[in-house]
């Protein structure tokens, strides 16, 4: 499960920066370094003879250069949370294409990284009923007033002192 | 020692050590204090005089500053299921305030050197590191303390009288919060929707007061989905029951149910 989790968050950080490259905006990478890229480049770099779609449609400034598609190099991603630590990847891009996807974050030191999956599941009553007949000193509800407090359970263990 | 005080538009339960009761004054000007700034039902507010526009939020006190700009990072961090903003743009704080007093509270039990107590506010309880003050334990001499356990039940929502189970709260698990339809749901907006809600209680064990109390929230506003979330990114054990009273819990909260018919 844990490798999942991984690879999911991985998939996760990859297609934020595939998406952004595909839509034309700009990315931010982790170090603070904006990349932008062009609108109406596709992904295996062979664009740059058509028009941008979102070209300015006054004449008279100076046109920025074409841009054929992101440059190469090696981009890193955000750190993204998850309960296992931090993942974070970068990502090689080489004549338009990326080429290479690298964890650079991956476990957490605290030894957590082993567990497995958090989610809840459906259970029965029936799993958790033996615990009802534990004593208990409080309970927690959804947030009872004043007057609600007076027919809560909560109330009959403040009176005997439980 | 049981001390009960109306507080907060609520009922809060104290448990100290008998020796410790002097503390509970302490406490109650806590309560106190967060109910006279944060309180929109009290006109004299400082929250309410910036709600009807007496005051400008840029001349709030930073302690109500604190507490909304905390309340943004829940908001944040939770894709806006968690919002210190009603739909009609009043700022509420109602949904973290309340378990900020029960840290405050809890930091003062503890800077004072009070072995081993438990605080429940509305349903809403926090237990000393050493484990919680209980009648249940035996953990009202020194010796027991850091064995010490609070059994905690939590309410069954589709039958308010009584439990649905029961947890050990027990450090560093040692808070928990429940939030739903069941009792009183009016702080979770959820968008403005007026939909039913998945899930009509939600609770939420962590380690940490404030963080059970916003996530719990939460999900409830978010259903399934926030569910899955909060359980991916967060180190929270969690128990749901949705609208037919069928329950969902994640493999933490099953570990900590308390046994059956324990008495010590």
């Amino acid at each position: 499960m844990r490798t999942r989790a991984i690879l999911g968050s991985i998939l996760a950080s990859a297609s934020v920066l595939i998406v952004g490259y595909q839509a034309g905006v700009s990315v931010t990478t982790s170090d603070g370094k904006s990349l932008s890229l062009p609108v109406g480049s596709t992904t295996n770099g062979t664009t740059g003879t058509t028009t941008p779609s979102s070209a300015p449609s006054s004449g008279t400034t100076t046109e920025a250069p074409v841009v054929s598609g992101p440059s190469n190099g090696t981009y890193t991603g955000s750190s993204i949370r998850t309960r296992f630590g931090n993942v974070q990847v970068s990502v090689t891009i080489t004549s338009g294409s990326i080429t290479e996807v690298t964890a650079l974050q991956l476990t957490d030191a605290d030894g957590r990284s082993v567990q497995i999956s958090n989610r809840a599941a459906p259970i029965l009553r029936s799993e958790v009923l033996a615990s009802q007949s534990a004593q208990v000193s409080n309970v927690s509800g959804a947030t009872y007033t004043t007057q609600a407090y007076l027919t809560s359970v909560q109330s009959a263990l403040d009176l005997a002192g439980a | 020692m049981r001390h009960i005080i109306q507080t907060m538009g609520t009922v809060a339960s104290l448990e100290v050590p008998s020796e410790w009761a002097d503390a509970v004054a302490t406490i109650d000007r806590i309560f106190d204090a967060t109910n006279r700034r944060f309180s929109l039902y009290r006109s004299d507010s400082e929250l309410s005089m910036i709600a009807d526009g007496r005051l400008s939020l840029s001349a709030a006190s930073e302690v109500l500053l604190a507490s909304y700009s905390r309340a943004l990072d829940w908001r944040n961090a939770t894709g806006d299921l968690f919002s210190p903003h009603r739909p009609d743009g009043v700022i509420d704080l109602n949904g973290i305030v309340k378990a900020e007093a029960i840290e405050q509270a809890g930091a003062q039990l503890m800077a004072a050197g009070c072995p081993v107590w438990s605080i429940n506010v509305g349903g809403d309880i926090l237990v000393s590191p050493t484990g919680g003050a209980s009648g249940v334990t035996t953990a009202t001499t020194a010796a027991t303390t850091t064995s010490a356990v609070l059994h905690a039940g939590i309410a069954d929502p589709h039958k308010p009288t009584e439990l649905l189970c029961s947890l050990e709260l027990r450090h560093p698990r040692r808070a928990i919060a429940t939030s739903g339809s069941a009792q009183r749901g009016d702080h979770i907006w959820r968008g403005g929707s007026t939909e039913s809600t998945q899930f009509v209680q939600v609770s939420v064990v962590t380690n940490d007061i404030v963080t059970a109390d916003v996530l719990a929230t939460a999900i409830v506003a978010g259903g399934q989905d926030a569910l899955d979330d909060v359980a991916d990114r967060w180190d929270v054990d969690v128990i749901a029951v949705d609208r037919t009273g069928a329950l969902k819990a994640t493999p933490g909260l099953l570990r900590s149910l308390a046994a059956n018919g324990l008495t010590d």
